[in-house]
């Protein structure tokens, strides 16, 4: 198995591997994951990821998923524009 | 900043029947919908439903969809938002939303969350290759835009959705190659399985999908046996993965309602109530973002979750409400996963479920054990029907669509039985059955369920497959009726040595 080859974050292209080197290098909280590496942070907000990277914490520190897996939310939840919330302004 | 007594997040299933619910009682109601249409997944649903008749079981999913959104459009207290995505939630009870390009405030009373599921993904090697598709982009592309995800298709897991979306790519005319399980029994409903095993498709249990082949785009696959690790290559353009739904509750979380980690349910759920709602004041929740369900129980959830909330507005206690929760326990009579998930949130403690038996060859293969084929075929030489459904699982329209009353069932989730004395061969319960489980059989012809193109014409020679879709032999249609709601009725001629398995048919081009 290719670890490289495998994509976990697809918003922002994180590979397994990068993902395991990091557990093995102690950094076991899917926060610090997401601040290194910016997994989780990209337009689906971690929905793809969060799970995969939660297991694999859950796999190499022994820890149960439901201490590692809580998404934390803020709003907005969708991507929107300045425009979108103050008004478009003609700038002329 | 607009008011309103009820703000329902989520244009499906759930969100419709929830907005309907409330409308009963003259309340002030917002739907807000994401997407351009109503509907949710039930759009794209051409499947017939299960259940019992109350819950429109036989009926496609596309059909009910149409249903609900006609419903919702004749009420004047419901305010749709289409194109409407909910951004955020505040203390003071303000909800915002993205609508027509400006964000907007909305102050309701209430809210229902039914924002559904998202699909898992799984890490493998190349998953990233264009042509590996999530089951629900395959559905969308083909059922509602009309276009083929590609020619070859190799389906990652046996779920429903894996399943139904086999048979659909078939329908669609895709070469589906395979359904690959992890683990060592299907998942989804037999009947399901039986079906795509007639088109002649594998299903791999304990198999897994290891790594995507191609260099730009996927051309292959390996799968391995999870046991014996040998590997298989098989070719294909698509790479469809079908491998279970999470709730979607972004909303939920950030309401910092109490959250439980439940993986019979799917993953995260908020914790709620059998009223369905959620540890924080006025906020409800439906559907599969309360947990992975069916589309039936989402309806009902949504319904009982409306008129919750209309209750505790207005003071009227609907007595609905305490028949859908009866409904919903009916209906979970035998899903095991379901309630042993909802008795970690505390609800149906001492609820217990039918034990679902281990059907052998039929739970591996999707093809019944010898047995259960021959205990089905009586004895008289007469004109009868053939129900092949062994599996209990909520569903009854053969009991309803009987004439005779020849079928009867102990309850909804019984497995039907049949009075050959009774029947008639009239073929109403293999047009009606969701499954495609039934087939009358004479004495030199099987009527079968029939729901690819092209339709063959009487007279025409066809080939008869058995079980597996394996070719028993050329034979002429004798009749072809078609049905209205497209599962059309091909009677066709088979040789005496043939009769008990041809199941299905193939139209020679």
């Amino acid at each position: 198995m290719n670890e490289e080859k495998i994509i976990v974050c697809r918003c922002e292209d994180i590979t397994l591997k990068e993902i395991r080197d990091l557990i093995n290098d102690g950094y076991t909280t899917l926060e610090e994951i997401k601040r290194i590496t910016r997994a989780v942070m990209g337009p689906c907000q971690g929905k793809t990821c969060g799970p995969i990277i939660a297991r694999e914490i859950s796999k190499i520190t022994g820890k149960p998923i439901e201490e590692i897996y809580k998404p934390s939310i803020r709003p907005p939840f969708g991507g929107l524009f300045f425009k979108e919330i103050v008004g478009e302004k003609d700038e002329k | 900043m607009k008011n309103y007594d009820i703000l329902i997040i989520g244009g499906g299933p759930a969100g419709i029947s929830a907005a309907l619910a409330a409308s009963k009682f003259n309340l002030k109601v917002a739907l807000f919908e994401e997407k351009e249409t109503l509907g949710g997944q039930l759009v794209k649903q051409t499947h017939k439903f299960f259940g019992s008749k109350d819950e429109s079981a036989g009926t496609r999913g596309i059909f009910i969809a149409q249903k609900l959104i006609n419903d919702v459009n004749n009420k004047d207290n419901i305010d749709v938002y289409l194109n409407s995505m909910v951004l955020g939630y505040y203390e003071d009870g303000v909800v915002t939303a993205l609508v027509k390009g400006k964000m907007e405030k909305f102050k309701p009373k209430k809210i229902v969350i039914a924002t559904g599921a998202f699909e898992k993904s799984l890490p493998f090697e190349n998953n990233d290759l264009p042509g590996v598709f999530g089951a629900g982009a395959v559905q969308t592309l083909m059922n509602v835009y009309g276009v083929l995800p590609g020619k070859e298709v190799l389906m990652v897991g046996s779920g429903n959705i894996g399943l139904i979306v086999s048979y659909q790519l078939a329908q669609a005319g895709v070469k589906v190659k395979g359904i690959v399980e992890i683990s060592e029994k299907i998942g989804g409903y037999l009947v399901h399985a039986s079906k795509v095993r007639r088109l002649g498709i594998p299903i791999y249990t304990k198999h897994t999908i290891t790594k995507a082949i191609g260099e730009n785009k996927v051309e292959g696959a390996i799968i391995e046996n999870i046991e014996t690790k040998e590997k298989k290559q098989i070719s294909c353009d698509v790479i469809c993965l079908a491998t279970g739904l999470m709730p979607l509750s972004d909303i939920i979380n950030q309401i910092n309602c109490e959250m439980k980690y439940i993986s019979e349910l799917g993953g995260y759920v908020p914790v709620h109530d059998d009223n369905m709602k959620t540890t924080v004041e006025n906020i409800f929740v439906a559907g599969d973002t309360a947990g992975i369900e069916e589309a039936t129980a989402a309806m009902l959830e949504g319904e009982l979750a409306g008129l919750y909330a209309s209750y505790e507005l207005t003071n009227i206690f609907d007595n609905r409400i305490n028949e859908i929760k009866e409904r919903l326990k009916e209906f979970r009579k035998t899903s095991s996963k379901v309630v042993s998930g909802l008795k970690k949130l505390n609800l149906y403690n001492d609820f217990t479920v039918n034990s679902q038996e281990d059907l052998g060859k039929l739970h591996r293969t999707g093809i019944p054990e010898k047995e259960s084929i021959e205990s089905n075929i009586p004895k008289e030489n007469k004109r009868f029907a053939i129900i092949e459904c062994y599996q209990k699982i909520p569903c009854n329209p053969c009991v309803s669509s009987c004439p005779t009353n020849a079928i009867s069932m102990d309850s909804l989730n019984g497995i039907p039985k049949l009075d050959t004395n009774k029947c008639i061969g009239c073929g109403n319960c293999v047009a009606i059955c969701p499954g495609l489980a039934i087939f009358v059989v004479d004495k030199e012809s099987v009527l079968l369920p029939y729901e690819f193109l092209p339709l063959p014409n009487k007279g025409d020679i066809v080939e008869v497959v058995d079980r597996e879709g394996k070719f028993l032999e050329k034979n002429i249609v004798l009749n072809v009726r078609k049905m209205k709601d497209k599962t059309n009725l091909i009677e066709v001629k088979v040789s005496k040595e043939h009769i008990n398995n041809a199941r299905h048919i193939r139209v020679v081009k």
